[in-house]
């Protein structure tokens, strides 16, 4: 019989609550150095144009002002993920409206903006490409006319404005379509939305006597960072360090170079420190966000819903920089087959460059957008066959076996009692309870994004433990979980470890807070190093109570053989008399997942690891008059594997869905001809709590083989279904289907109107 | 930005520093409207007179009339325990402007000089007859509210007046007030379209005696809906009337297509909230008189 648990499974408060509820957490925000200055960006204001001059002169006259830098001053280096296509600043031309052009660094901030209203740009302006369609219509102007030339790994299909196609080709679609007794065709949209953490991007950068610079940001990803610094300033990573203090928010939108490099870049040049934060503008105009897309699915079905073949294709607009692009696009593709089993398939997923900001990764990058269309569709085809949604989903969905659309083999499947028990949940069998009021449903499937974690573990001599890991905790509680693992192997409680996290110089490697995967590696990182610890602590008791190691066991803080025990302190300071102390180094990478490689193009994420899975209900009303959506109540039914602390896991389910609801509803980048006219938090509609109902989560637990007891990756998922479960409520409700994101009041009306004149 | 900061200590030395400065300055009030506007660059003033040491200002007088001093908050509105019954429209207006932090600060008096044609307790002061005083260094004058809206930031007060009161009548039996705003949340949202509207029944609660529909977010300023007013009065409020008026004040509005709205659907939401407004009149009038 296992032993009971203590501390994994129990709604622990979390170890950083304490500091963030009473106000005493730092931010990178709030970090301030002795004789710092305030670094501000310069940004173009042109989408596509040739930069004739920039004349920094007048600035530089200004009070207070104490460096203009611009693409002279720095390496000429192009540095990206899969695709090294950035530069620190625009050279020779700009590609998007807030592309960076010049930084300042003034003795305040307000100083700063002087300068940069002081520097003279002239701009050739030259024909640019505002969407998907402009970009591959022939002729197209190219956004990297020198596309061919950058570096970038080598399996990426790549081709003038597209920065990478991947594919999935399975069975044999043409096939497939043939064999269907209806076939359905389709065309969505969803449009740019950003992450909307609360604290924008901030570094603080100082340089040392030495010529080590150390930079204060608030990134998910430390390392890559740290990297990416190297290259940019051509230095060793060594030379380079980045802590993390406290983060308001990242949701993927702090994983890569956001600030840092101009902080660090004015600092060398001023020899001060220099914080720099982004506006609400800047935010909107030139981060990260989520892709716009469109989706083209053709699929086919038998009479009594059989799914045949699919063949489908979705274009990302990745902006003026391939950013994620190139990998979101590939992971796009196992969201379009969905958790279905589709014999043939022939699945594309394009990244495309336009003149706009570098899109990135936002939570379940790919996810929310390939989702909508596929789960909208299921609904159509529903409809038109004359079935009930939920029972076409039952007849195609991947069970316990079932092979992924790349021939990976699937296991610990929770899907079908996910969708069971969303639908009991919302009452599916009164979809439409009312006049203008519906039920929707949607479900889909995610990874846990692989990559290594390493932790150091250290029993101190009172016997508490401290963790010292490279993950960061990004508010989403993951580090709270990996402590509870840690806590339960080493018979100690939650309270009594202490954690240090996210700095370079002294924290092991972690891949990052990206992926849904921190809980899961770095709490599989601390069961290596626990296990690693009782080894230590079995030789030192041994010794210490005559008794056999295999005769001992952890209990209470205490290593324990029958009526004889010996603490963990006791044991930790007889280790510091006798052996340098205790202290292990736990290590995790999760194993390759094996899939059909023949089944793949130009892929960087070929299977799903500890795939989860996902069904999410929503009771909506409809205006039809004024087009106003009100939701009812939200039910999400969630396969997290296992629960590591069931209150967080339901805070990330309850957090991923309004921030779904957002793009589902209300949420959108607007561009017109290359420029953000709605770059503020007054016409950037993200949900407020009047607009949610309370959200119940369902934590459906089909352990994962992999993870820390059980636990798959829970942080992103619950973002990917909100809008498919909204659109399909709505068209329940209303009897009209929006085939665009979001939904707004005014599509409704429109598309009403239309329908009945 | 840098500006010289006053701080008057009554509404004579206030207006003084106005007249000395003239454009030059602002008065400052909540500060939600100008402190943005400051930080976005779209104004300047070289002169920031706060209104915060004057006092009698922010206070609320119900005698013959209702009196309004221009620092009465979005909140004091709210809670005021005079709006609770045939004024509720008025606090329906306030309690939507921006958030609980908005509100606690943000001002009538500054709602009204800042004339966004969204503004929204402005269409809920046109229907109620309201009417403004401005204190210069020639002395006061009033005038109505209608009249004192120019365009989008635009009013009649010149910069060295200051708007000082807001005043309306008392309303009547039978009266009633409702205000609606469409955007695309529901918090924290400027309207894409607000309508306020006040009712007024003959004894019999059959008649409408006299009514005011005032619109927000569909032309260069909150206006009056005349025409759809007058379809009304005399009438028996059925509700295939109440249907016209909308249809009359839909045509009574010019708006504009923006990132918020299309003008067609700005129209189309005129329409339908004219006569739920309305409708929404009707049920407080008939629930006060049972």
């Amino acid at each position: 019989m296992a032993p009971e648990l203590r501390v994994v499974g129990k709604p622990l408060p979390r170890v950083d609550a304490y500091g963030k509820v009473t106000g005493k957490t730092v931010y990178a925000a709030d970090f301030t150095l002795p004789g710092m200055l305030f670094g501000k960006v310069l940004r173009g204001t042109e989408p596509h144009a040739r930069i004739v001059r920039i004349d920094a002169r007048r600035a530089l006259t200004l009070p207070g002002v104490r460096a203009v830098i611009s693409a002279a001053d720095v390496a000429d280096v192009r540095y990206g993920g899969a695709l090294k296509d950035e530069t620190v600043f625009a050279r020779e031309k700009v590609r998007y409206v807030g592309q960076p052009v010049a930084a300042v660094a003034a003795a305040t901030s307000e100083a700063a903006e002087a300068a940069l209203a002081a520097i003279d740009v002239v701009y050739d302006p030259l024909p640019a490409v505002f969407d998907v369609e402009g970009a591959l219509a022939p002729g197209a102007p190219l956004v990297h006319e020198a596309w061919e030339t950058y570096s970038a790994i080598p399996i990426l299909y790549r081709e003038g404005n597209i920065c990478n196609r991947a594919r999935i080709l399975a069975g044999d679609v043409e096939r497939g379509l043939a064999e269907a007794d209806r076939v359905f065709e389709h065309r969505f949209t969803t449009r740019m939305v950003h992450q909307g953490y609360t604290e924008p991007r901030a570094a603080v950068a100082a340089w040392d006597s030495a010529g080590q610079v150390t930079v204060w940001s608030n990134t998910q990803l430390p390392f890559e960072v740290q990297n990416t610094l190297a290259e940019i300033l051509q230095l060793p990573p060594s030379r380079i360090r980045i802590l993390v203090p406290g983060i308001g928010g990242g949701f993927g939108g702090k994983l890569r170079v956001g600030v840092e490099h101009f902080a660090a870049l004015l600092a060398r040049k001023t020899g001060r420190p220099v914080r720099v934060i982004t506006t609400s503008e800047e935010e909107l105009t030139a981060a990260y966000p989520r892709q716009g897309t469109i989706v083209e699915l053709k699929t086919g079905v038998t009479r009594d819903g059989r799914l045949t073949g699919k063949q489908g294709r979705i274009f990302f607009d990745t902006g003026a920089f391939a950013g994620s692009g190139p990998g979101v696009a590939s992971v796009a593709t196992l969201i379009l087959a969905g958790p279905y089993c589709i014999p043939n398939l022939h699945l594309e997923g394009y990244a495309v460059y336009t003149n706009k900001t570098n899109c990135g990764s936002f939570r379940a990058p790919s996810g929310p957008q390939a989702n909508f269309a596929v789960e909208s569709q299921m609904d159509i085809i529903a409809d038109a066959l004359g079935m009930d949604p939920l029972d076409l989903r039952l007849r195609n969905i991947v069970r316990e076996g079932d092979e992924g659309p790349t021939g990976q083999l699937l296991t610990g499947v929770g899907l079908e009692e996910c969708l069971r028990r969303a639908a009991d949940a919302i009452g599916w069998n009164d979809r439409r309870p009312g006049p203008s009021r519906g039920k929707g449903i949607a479900c889909g499937w995610w990874t846990t994004t692989g990559g290594s974690s390493g932790v150091y573990v250290k029993i101190n001599p009172d016997g508490t433990v401290a963790l010292n890991t490279g993950a960061a905790e990004i508010g989403t509680g993951a580090l709270t979980g990996a402590a509870q693992v840690l806590a339960e192997q080493l018979s100690v409680e939650l309270s009594d470890i202490n954690l240090v996290s996210a700095d370079t110089y002294s924290t092991p490697f972690d891949f990052g807070a990206q992926g849904s995967r921190t809980a899961f590696s770095v709490g599989n990182a601390c069961r290596a190093a626990a296990a690693d610890l009782r080894r230590q602590l079995f030789a030192l008791a041994s010794r210490q109570l005559g008794v056999e190691p295999d005769a001992l066991e952890l209990r209470e803080r205490h290593v324990v053989a029958g009526g004889k025990r010996v603490s963990l302190a006791d044991l930790s300071r007889l280790s510091q008399q006798s052996g340098g102390g205790l202290i292990a180094h736990g290590t995790f990478i999760a194993p390759p997942t094996p899939y059909d490689t023949k089944r793949v193009e130009a892929h960087v994420y070929p299977a799903f690891h500890s795939p989860s899975f996902h069904a999410h209900a929503v009771d909506l009303a409809v205006d039809p008059e004024t087009g106003e959506v009100t939701l009812h109540r939200y039910v999400v039914a969630q396969d997290v594997g296992f629960a590591l602390n069931p209150t967080y896991v339901e805070g990330q389910i309850e957090g991923g869905v309004a921030q779904g609801v957002g793009q589902a509803l209300s949420e959108e980048i607007v561009y017109e001809n290359g420029r953000v006219v709605n770059p503020n938090l007054t016409d950037y509609k993200m949900p407020t709590t009047l607009d949610l109902p309370r959200i119940e989560s369902i934590l459906v637990q089909h352990p994962s083989a992999v993870g820390p007891y059980g636990a798959k990756g829970v942080g992103e998922p619950p973002n990917i279904e909100p809008p498919a479960a909204v659109a399909n409520a709505v068209a329940a409700a209303i009897g009209v289907r929006i085939t665009s994101l979001p939904i707004t009041a005014e599509k409704i009306v429109m598309a009403l109107r239309k329908e009945t004149p | 930005m840098s500006f010289e900061y006053h701080e008057p200590p009554s509404v004579s030395e206030a207006v003084a520093l106005a007249a000395r400065f003239g454009s030059e300055a602002r008065f400052l009030a909540g500060g939600t409207d100008l402190i943005v506007q400051i930080n976005r660059g779209k104004l300047a003033p070289r002169h920031v007179v706060s209104l915060h040491r004057v006092p009698g200002l922010d206070t609320i007088a119900v005698d013959g009339h209702v009196t309004l001093g221009a620092l009465v908050t979005h909140r004091a509105l709210e809670r005021s325990p005079h709006f609770q019954g045939r004024y509720r429209g008025l606090v329906e207006g306030a309690q939507v402007v921006g958030g609980h932090q908005v509100r606690n600060v943000g001002t009538v008096g500054g709602n009204i000089v800042n004339a966004s044609p969204a503004a929204d307790v402005v269409p809920v002061l046109l229907a109620l007859d309201a009417a403004v005083t401005c204190l210069g260094p020639e002395g006061e004058r009033t005038l109505p509210l209608e009249e004192f809206l120019v365009g989008p930031g635009q009013t009649q007060r010149r910069p060295e007046e200051l708007l000082t009161t807001v005043r309306f009548p008392l309303l009547g039996p039978n009266s009633a007030t409702a205000f609606l705003k469409a955007g695309r949340r529901k918090a924290m949202e400027i309207s894409v379209v607000c309508v306020a509207a006040r009712m007024t029944l003959d004894a019999g609660l059959e008649r409408c005696r006299e009514a005011r529909i005032a619109l927000g977010a569909v032309a260069p300023t909150t206006l009056r809906a005349r025409a759809a007013e007058h379809v009304l009065e005399g009438e028996v409020p059925r509700a295939e009337l109440l249907r016209r008026a909308g249809a009359l004040a839909a045509r009574a509005c010019q708006p504009i297509s923006d990132v918020r709205a299309s003008s067609q659907f700005r129209r189309l939401l005129v329409e339908t909230l004219v006569p739920r407004v309305l409708a929404r009149c009707l049920e407080r009038i008939r629930e006060e008189g049972r």
